[in-house]
């Protein structure tokens, strides 16, 4: 079966710095992979490579097969390619439930419809679901820049969710999240994943989130792939440890 | 809407209605000026309020307009196709104006407008052979529409008036639509609103192209309403006083506009009492406004909203668990 995401010998360089050096990975239909390294790896760029917010010194991407290096953000996520951003981003002033139909209307109808058609382009069910399932009906209705950190993180995974997508990039959703919210976090994203067998590629650096989600670990360092497998090797790997914790 | 909203809707539409027919003909001057550039300061509204593009051009499309629909009506053309055509007009260069904000923002973006707004100023006043130059374009007739004449005052203010309640209609529907949630995406966060689909290329241009052609229907009208328009009326000058309209009303209000087109117009009349001093009395009030409440006046009113539901109501939710859950430092 074709992987849904392949990145081929992928090299971004900025000036004389190279942020991602020859870096090469797949992930299969319904793998929740986690991307992890120490700051500087390269992994944010990774992703954002990936995702047509900066186009790659070299090297190649495929979603399903079909190459997407050099595409726009937003012809990406048409394709089914969603993500979520290091620091929060949604729209504080637009209400929960109107962030969440701006994150699917883009794939309702066209440009005529989305003007003369229904306020809420068909979504406002959808909406009201994906509110229910991130546990968020008692803002729906609040501005999002009055709900508290932890629950706009929440919104901000569920938008990501909210046009169906087949890949999610989500660029540490756990970070600044207290335990409790962070348990909430990932049960959700868990949930989801068994529900939708959705496929996730997750950078991320509280551990222990990665370790409880996902499948498999890419391990990166000085933008380079040091070391692949399960959780429970990476977490013993002698490599790893080198390089999260120096010489 | 809620329902003191909607009533005093209704009532600011019976005084719109009922107050020229207790006035002279300055009065009804005043008021059809105060509905023509209530109709540029949404379509600027839009293109800055709600999709966050600075423009300092609203002006020059003013006077593209007036002057297209002066020029075709003299050529011959019935007013109605002139209205369109201004309409058109305006749309397609605002298009054209939207393509440097694909590239630049913020004060950079205010510069490339406020440049454009400087050439159509400078051709208004060169192109002689098109324009009349500096001896600008008189005669203008107001038009007779199915039968109906507007050429008394009161008159011509129920055609402006009728036209910006259509406007003002066709604005709200659309800010209510997807279209309008993603001017609002563009403006607050446009790296995210890419990274949903939604194409902020045409967004951007799409917003800039709506604002213009609201600001050339503006000119459609004025150019009848005074019967007589010369290049300076459409100089830098215009361009501020619409965005004093929106600034003071409320950036991003939909109904903010309305009430800063009032005030920009009617304040300088007020304060004739004050002879040679009303300009400077009406810089020292617009200073203090904005330095008071700078979201404009709906922005203010809007805050005293919140803070009196505050004071009356217990904590919201929202605000409990932003107690509960710590916040990383900025």
């Amino acid at each position: 079966m074709t992987p849904v995401l392949q990145v081929a010998n992928l090299r971004k360089s900025f000036g004389g710095i190279t942020a991602v050096d020859g870096v090469s990975f797949e992930v299969r239909e319904g793998e929740i992979l986690g991307i992890i390294g120490p700051n500087g790896s390269g992994k944010s760029t990774l992703f954002n490579c990936v995702l047509g917010q900066l186009t790659p010194t070299e090297g190649e991407v495929r979603i399903d097969g079909k190459p997407t290096t050099g595409l726009r953000p937003c012809d990406l996520n048409r394709l089914g390619v969603s993500r979520t951003f290091q620091l929060l981003q949604v729209f504080p002033q637009l209400s929960v439930r109107d962030n969440l139909i701006l994150a699917g209307q883009e794939h309702q109808g066209t440009m005529a419809s989305r003007l003369f058609g229904a306020a809420d382009a068909g979504l406002g069910e959808a909406a009201a679901q994906m509110i229910e399932f991130f546990r968020l009906s008692h803002v729906a209705a609040e501005p999002a820049g009055s709900l508290s950190y932890g629950q706009q993180k929440l919104l901000d995974a569920a938008m990501a969710f909210m046009a169906g997508p087949r890949l999610v990039l989500l660029d540490e959703p756990a970070g600044g999240v207290n335990l409790t919210m962070l348990a909430n976090l990932r049960e959700r994203l868990q949930a989801y994943h068994a529900e939708r067998k959705a496929t996730f590629v997750v950078i991320e650096h509280q551990m222990e989130f990665v370790m409880a989600l996902c499948t498999r670990v890419l391990v990166l360092a000085e933008g380079r792939v040091i070391a692949e497998g399960l959780p429970q090797d990476i977490r013993k790997n002698p490599i790893v440890i080198e390089a999260y914790l120096g010489h | 809407m809620s329902r003191s909203g909607a009533v005093a809707l209704a009532a600011a539409i019976i005084v719109a209605l009922a107050l020229p027919q207790f006035l002279k003909g300055y009065g009804i001057y005043l008021l059809s000026t105060w509905a023509v550039l209530t109709i540029a300061a949404l379509g600027l509204n839009l293109t800055l309020g709600y999709a966050g593009q600075v423009s300092l051009a609203q002006g020059a499309f003013v006077g593209i307009g007036a002057y297209t629909a002066a020029l075709l009506m003299q050529a011959g053309l019935p007013y109605p196709l002139a209205f369109v055509a201004s309409a058109l007009l305006c749309f397609a260069i605002g298009w054209g104006l939207g393509y440097p904000a694909l590239r630049v923002q913020h004060h950079y973006l205010a510069f490339v407008t406020l440049a454009f707004n400087t050439l159509v100023f400078l051709v208004l006043r060169n192109e002689e052979w098109l324009t009349h130059g500096i001896y600008g374009i008189s005669g203008i007739m107001r038009p007779v529409l199915l039968g109906w004449s507007t050429a008394k005052p009161l008159a011509f203010y129920y055609f402006c008036f009728g036209m910006l309640t259509v406007i003002a209609a066709a604005l709200w529907w659309l800010i209510r639509s997807p279209w309008g949630r993603a001017f609002v995406a563009l403006r607050e966060n446009p790296i995210r609103a890419l990274s949903l689909g939604l194409d902020t290329r045409r967004y951007t241009l799409m917003a800039f192209a709506i604002g213009s052609s609201l600001g050339g229907i503006s000119g459609a009208l004025y150019a009848p309403l005074v019967q007589f328009i010369e290049p300076n009326s459409f100089a830098l000058a215009l361009s501020f006083n619409l965005l004093l309209m929106v600034i003071v009303g409320g950036s991003g209000y939909f109904y903010g506009p309305f009430v800063g087109a009032l005030i920009a117009v009617l304040l300088p009349e007020w304060l004739r009492i004050t002879q040679g001093y009303y300009l400077i009395v009406y810089s020292a009030m617009i200073m203090l406004m904005m330095a008071f409440c700078p979201y404009g006046l709906f922005g203010m009113v809007e805050r005293a909203i919140k803070a009196l539901r505050l004071r009356r109501a217990p904590p919201a939710p929202a605000a409990v668990s932003a107690l509960q859950t710590e916040r990383p430092r900025p």
